[in-house]
């Protein structure tokens, strides 16, 4: 115990660290487990280290840094670290692939969405994640981020560069156009900031007869409810079809492979799994200036368009992809060629993380 | 309801101590009920043991679970309102082990002052849970005696018994485990250089070290037993160590003052074989009885090399002792529904 060695065949005991809420699965858990998996495939024995972690009250948060930074990791040769403050156990090789920061304490604070308040109190707690993040990331052999949204607010931030290495879908090979049927389809989970209710309301300003088709999970019953209601009082019942709650993997790709073309129009995202899918199966994106990571894909004009992120911009630009079919279809194919072209797969995403 | 179970660990290391857990998520899951399952890392360090232990308390898991379920120590450190522990084992260097020999760790002042420190902060832990089950009598003879606490003993069952069968008696002895020292492979080694019947001994498991195995082997090929004795120093799949058990005579498991009983001997016993061990193996006297459901013998190579004779040699014997089995199994209440109407009563 307590070797740190690299065997001679290049073998290594490779410990996956991230956080945890008990019982919630989301993007990022998913993200850890394929890689894990995919590091476990290119000749690594690799496990995933779940930390718990509930930032409310903001106080708690240090006793949670804290901790991390107490822990202590034997028998393992290097970490790779997702979140804070997950990434913050001490390991003398150390790898951040960093899927976000505590944004809390970074942009949403600065924007004045965070629950941080700017009294001394606030202040104080942000100056300890900042400052535990700077040693975090002074300590680290290798840092990559996920989307160039997050490289940007560390350099900003922390003055720290990084590289960007957007995480591969599992099963790209999966989507593949296969119709151009009349809708276009937004999926993912759903919430305000998701804000499906744009493309709702959009749906309102649309001169062609095309249909939007939402589908996912609400976070919660009211996302869903509020989407509902909004449907009704505009009258699309016939225009807008709402498909809730956790879908197959099979029906998501069906409902990708089968549109004319993809809307996604969250607001600043770090990274979009749907963009990778739309543009695997050559559908064009509709997205807004203000969507974050999805901009790092979607190019107005050649894989497809990007608008003011109010209803009247997004109904004016699904009527214009309904009515000229072609042009539609050709943004798909450059978008799928875009993505081919990027080389976004596991096997090169692995041998950058344990170079 | 919503259950959380968390131990510690050491990365990449698997065992009794991680099975217990993963096997009581899965049967809890069939019961019906949501689990998470947390491991948090722990290495039995003196220079940062107080600081590690710090990090679980500082984690307060009142809000994730109605109730959480905490095995090896120090995961009961973790903060939550409706603590059950089924407590594995203590960390014996500093308990039980300390006045024993072997405890490497220096009698001075400061080391004696280490010790006490660390049974406070385990009493601390131990004390705030709602109820303490162990895996056996042992273990709860050490919490009376260093912690003045009561518990009750939860014998724990291995996962799907049914895939554990019984084929044939042959005149074969197997230890299926980790090979490492102090679960002394050497000693039934030795013992073949003694045994007069055509009994065949199989060592099967994979070692954390190359060093034991090899030294196994050496001493085969040094005492010329290379026909009577097979070393399988590897992985044994679930399947392979079911057929091994399904076929032999004896099922040896000879630990030095383990904590329980361990999953090899339950395995044998549920594949209907009787179970060879020494009069110091600990946890493992509290489920085989001598001559009933296995044989019992001192730790010396002449005294297993008779048992293991005797067994093969006497006809019917080991068919007579393997049939207890299930009734010893049974008698203790080692079964599923059983271990979680306690855990989820408490």
């Amino acid at each position: 115990m307590g070797s740190h060695d690299r065997q001679v065949n290049g073998r290594m005991k490779i410990l996956v660290v991230n956080n945890m809420v008990p019982f919630i699965r989301g993007g990022a858990e998913k993200l850890a487990t394929n890689l894990v998996r995919h590091l476990g495939r290119y000749g690594h024995d690799a496990e995933l280290l779940r930390i718990p972690f509930q930032w409310d009250p903001a106080e708690r948060m240090l006793d949670e840094m804290l901790a991390c930074r107490m822990m202590q990791v034997y028998n393992v040769d290097r970490i790779i670290g997702l979140k804070f403050p997950a990434y913050l156990i001490p390991h003398p090789h150390k790898t951040l692939w960093v899927v976000h920061q505590f944004r809390q304490a970074y942009d949403l604070w600065e924007s004045g969405h965070s629950y941080l308040s700017h009294d001394r109190h606030g202040q104080h707690l942000r100056n300890c994640i900042t400052e535990a993040d700077n040693e975090c990331f002074t300590d680290s052999q290798n840092i990559s981020v996920i989307s160039r949204v997050v490289k940007e607010r560390m350099q900003r931030f922390n003055r720290v560069p990084s590289e960007v290495l957007y995480p591969p879908l599992d099963d790209a090979e999966r989507f593949e156009c296969e119709a151009h049927d009349n809708y276009i389809f937004c999926g993912g989970r759903i919430n305000s900031m998701k804000r499906q209710h744009l493309l709702i309301q959009a749906m309102s300003h649309c001169r062609s007869n095309i249909k939007l088709h939402v589908a996912g999970p609400p976070d919660n019953v009211e996302d869903g409810m509020e989407l509902e209601r909004q449907v009704k009082k505009a009258g699309l019942q016939d225009r807008v079809i709402l498909e809730f709650g956790f879908l197959d993997r099979e029906r998501v790709i069906q409902l990708v492979n089968r549109s004319l073309a993809c809307a996604c129009v969250p607001f600043d995202e770090d990274y979009g799994y749907v963009t990778l899918e739309a543009f695997y199966a050559g559908k064009a994106v509709i997205t807004t200036r203000d969507a974050g990571g999805v901009l790092e894909f979607v190019t107005e004009g050649e894989t497809g368009t990007i608008t003011n992120a109010t209803p009247e911009a997004l109904g004016e630009a699904i009527t214009r992809f309904s009515e000229d079919r072609p042009a539609t279809i050709s943004l798909g194919a450059a978008a799928r060629d875009d993505i081919h072209d990027r080389n976004i797969n596991w096997p090169s995403t692995v041998k950058k993380l344990v170079a | 309801m919503k259950v959380l179970l968390t131990s510690s660990y050491v990365p990449f290391i698997k065992g009794g101590g991680t099975a217990i857990v993963e096997w009581l998520d899965h049967k809890l899951v069939e019961h019906g009920h949501e689990v998470e399952t947390i491991f948090l890392p722990f290495v039995e360090s003196m220079d940062n043991m107080f600081n590690q232990m710090l990090s679980y308390r500082l984690l307060d898991m009142t809000e994730s679970a109605d109730r959480m379920i905490a095995f090896r120590p120090p995961a009961y450190l973790l903060r939550h309102p409706h603590k059950i522990l089924w407590f594995i084992h203590h960390f014996r260097a500093f308990y039980d082990l300390w006045d024993s020999g072997y405890c490497g760790i220096p009698k001075t002042t400061k080391n004696h002052a280490f010790r006490r420190r660390l049974m406070d902060a385990d009493t601390v832990g131990l004390e705030e849970s709602k109820h303490i089950f162990t895996n056996s009598q042992i273990v709860s003879n050490r919490l009376m005696e260093f912690n003045q606490i009561d518990s009750e003993v939860l014998y724990p069952p291995v996962l799907d018994p049914e895939r554990f069968y019984c084929e044939s008696y042959e005149p074969t002895v197997v230890y299926i485990c980790r090979m490492e020292e102090h679960k002394r492979q050497h000693l039934l080694l030795e013992a073949m250089r003694y045994t007069k019947s055509n009994a065949k001994l199989v060592l099967a498991g994979k070692s954390h070290s190359a060093s034991y195995p090899r030294k196994l082997k050496l001493n085969a090929i040094k005492h010329r037993l290379t026909n009577k004795v097979e070393i399988m120093d590897r992985w044994i799949s679930e399947d392979e160590k079911s057929q091994l058990l399904a076929r032999c005579s004896l099922a040896a498991y000879l630990p030095f003052e383990e904590d329980s009983y361990g999953y090899p001997s339950l395995e044998a016993q549920h594949s209907r074989k009787a179970v060879l061990t020494t009069t110091d193996s600990g946890g493992v006297l509290e489920l085989v009885r001598d001559g009933d459901n296995g044989l019992i013998t001192e730790p010396n190579p002449q005294a297993i090399a008779e048992a293991i004779d005797r067994t093969v040699q006497t006809l019917g014997f080991a068919k007579q002792m393997g049939e207890q089995g299930p009734h010893r199994i049974a008698e203790l209440g080692i079964q599923w529904d059983h271990t979680i109407d306690r855990l989820m009563a408490a």
